[in-house]
């Protein structure tokens, strides 16, 4: 077993190697992985959004139609009043790392379990939180935005900056490494029929509830931040 | 495991960004430009409805005007041919009124020409019984006396037969 | 036999905080669903969340007793 979680965990992780930085400037698979995601994704939409039309519309047009003004209603919602400017990216945020957690039912492994990956993510959260904020108040109120609600705890809220996007990104990169952990063992012990019936928990359910809490929690944080 | 590179982490957010804009471009900027569509066109039509409904109203309001106005024009012909049937009707009878006066007099008239002629005969009747009486008289020869109570008696004869 | 079973053992007792937390949430979940059933809906995404967001601590001891496993 232990051998199993060598190779899963401890491969080389590296795509291409750049003979710079001792490895800080690799190019992972995972990302690789990413690019192949968005590019399906990117054909999927100019396949969807073919020839739209305002009357006698298509069946898909009107599947591609309700489905976005539900995950608008479903980011907005979340975002509130003040924030609803942000749901398309919330939305683009949500559909991308639900599409990345189950690339899992493939046979691939998701993206999202690499770090790399939900770094970047939380760090566009972070970025787009305090730029929402910085927006919304302006430098100065923003910056006396961290003495609140008392300036004793200034430095709490600035170590927030740091807190926020770590669990953002821990939360995601360890729940998608412990399921994608469970349903290889799972696929060592019992290699047929069982795992099936798990990845329907694991890789769709679990992997649309973590994009669904990564979404929620950097909508709270917009809102809060907007408010 | 936890090693990260940093140019995969950029890697990741300019993926995400170029996906986002694309999304943003195609998926939410068409739907978009279709919803303001639609809605430009019901806007439109809601428009355009109430156009057509307010003429529609105005139009029955004319009609309705032009009906009311056709009621009192129908009493003021219905009332002029009444009034022209009872001066039609005045006249004629008034004519017949006339024209039976008329009758009547002439009738009245001719009676009395009538009358006049019998009378006329009467008389000449009587100027012969006068003239026979006169040659009875001329004949027999009596007093004036007695010729004048003669006359009388036989005037008030005369008279009382020509009654 | 060495102290990394007993450290990867220790780490997987986060499962406790977790599924007393996940108890917790369902049962006052129940309870404002007995309450107020037109509410369906709006409770059970917050149940939804609220799990997953507990659920996340054990996760979290579950990579902790794997690291422990793997990199002792």
């Amino acid at each position: 077993m232990k051998e199993l979680l060598n190779e899963l965990l401890k491969e080389d992780k590296a795509f291409i190697h750049i003979p710079y930085g001792n490895g800080l400037f690799d190019i992972y698979k995972s990302v690789v992985i990413t690019w192949i995601v968005i590019g399906i994704l990117f054909l999927l939409i100019l396949f969807l959004t073919r020839d739209f039309k305002v009357h006698n519309i298509s069946k898909r047009q009107a599947a591609v139609e309700s489905f976005v003004m539900w995950i608008r209603g479903v980011t907005g919602g979340m975002l509130g009043d003040e924030g609803v400017r942000y749901q398309d990216y919330m939305a683009v945020v949500l559909i991308f790392i639900a599409a990345s957690n189950m690339v899992g039912l493939f046979g691939v492994t998701p993206p999202t379990m690499d770090l790399t990956v939900t770094a970047g993510l939380s760090l566009m959260s972070i970025i787009l939180v305090e730029g929402a904020g910085l927006r919304k108040k302006g430098l100065g109120k923003w910056f006396k935005g961290f003495a609140e609600p008392m300036p004793v705890i200034a430095p709490m809220n600035i170590l927030e900056l740091a807190i926020r996007p770590l669990s953002l990104c821990m939360r995601l990169f360890g729940n998608i490494l412990g399921a994608t952990v469970i349903m290889e063992l799972i696929k060592h012990v019992v290699p047929i029929i069982f795992p099936a019936l798990l990845s329907v928990y694991f890789d769709i359910f679990d992997g649309a509830i973590q994009a669904y809490v990564f979404v929620f929690l950097t909508s709270l944080y917009i809102k809060e931040a907007v408010e | 495991m936890l090693n990260i590179s940093l140019l995969s982490v950029g890697c990741t957010i300019f993926n995400l960004l170029l996906l986002f804009f694309v999304a943003k471009k195609f998926l939410f900027g068409r739907v978009d430009a279709i919803l303001v569509k639609r809605m430009e066109e019901v806007d439109q039509a809601t428009s355009e409805a109430d156009e057509a409904e307010r003429q529609a109203l105005s139009t029955k309001k004319e009609y309705e005007d032009k009906i009311a106005s056709i009621d009192v024009e129908k009493e003021n012909i219905l009332a002029d041919i009444k009034k022209q049937g009872y001066e039609e009707y005045e006249r004629i009878i008034g004519d017949a009124k006339k024209k039976g006066e008329q009758i009547i007099t002439e009738a009245r008239h001719n009676a009395e020409v009538e009358n006049e002629r019998a009378k006329e005969v009467y008389a000449a009747q009587l100027t012969d019984m006068v003239i026979d009486a006169a040659s009875k008289i001329a004949a027999t020869k009596h007093s004036s006396e007695d010729d004048k109570k003669l006359y009388d008696k036989f005037i008030i004869e005369a008279g009382v037969n020509n009654e | 036999m060495n102290l990394t079973a007993i450290g990867a053992a220790i780490a997987a007792f986060t499962g406790i905080g977790a599924g007393i937390g996940i108890g917790l949430a369902t049962a006052k979940a129940t309870d404002a669903v007995a309450r107020q059933p037109e509410a369906d809906g709006k409770i059970m995404k917050l149940l939804l969340l609220g799990c997953a967001l507990a659920e996340a601590t054990a996760i979290y001891g579950f990579v902790v007793a794997i690291m422990i496993i793997l990199f002792s």
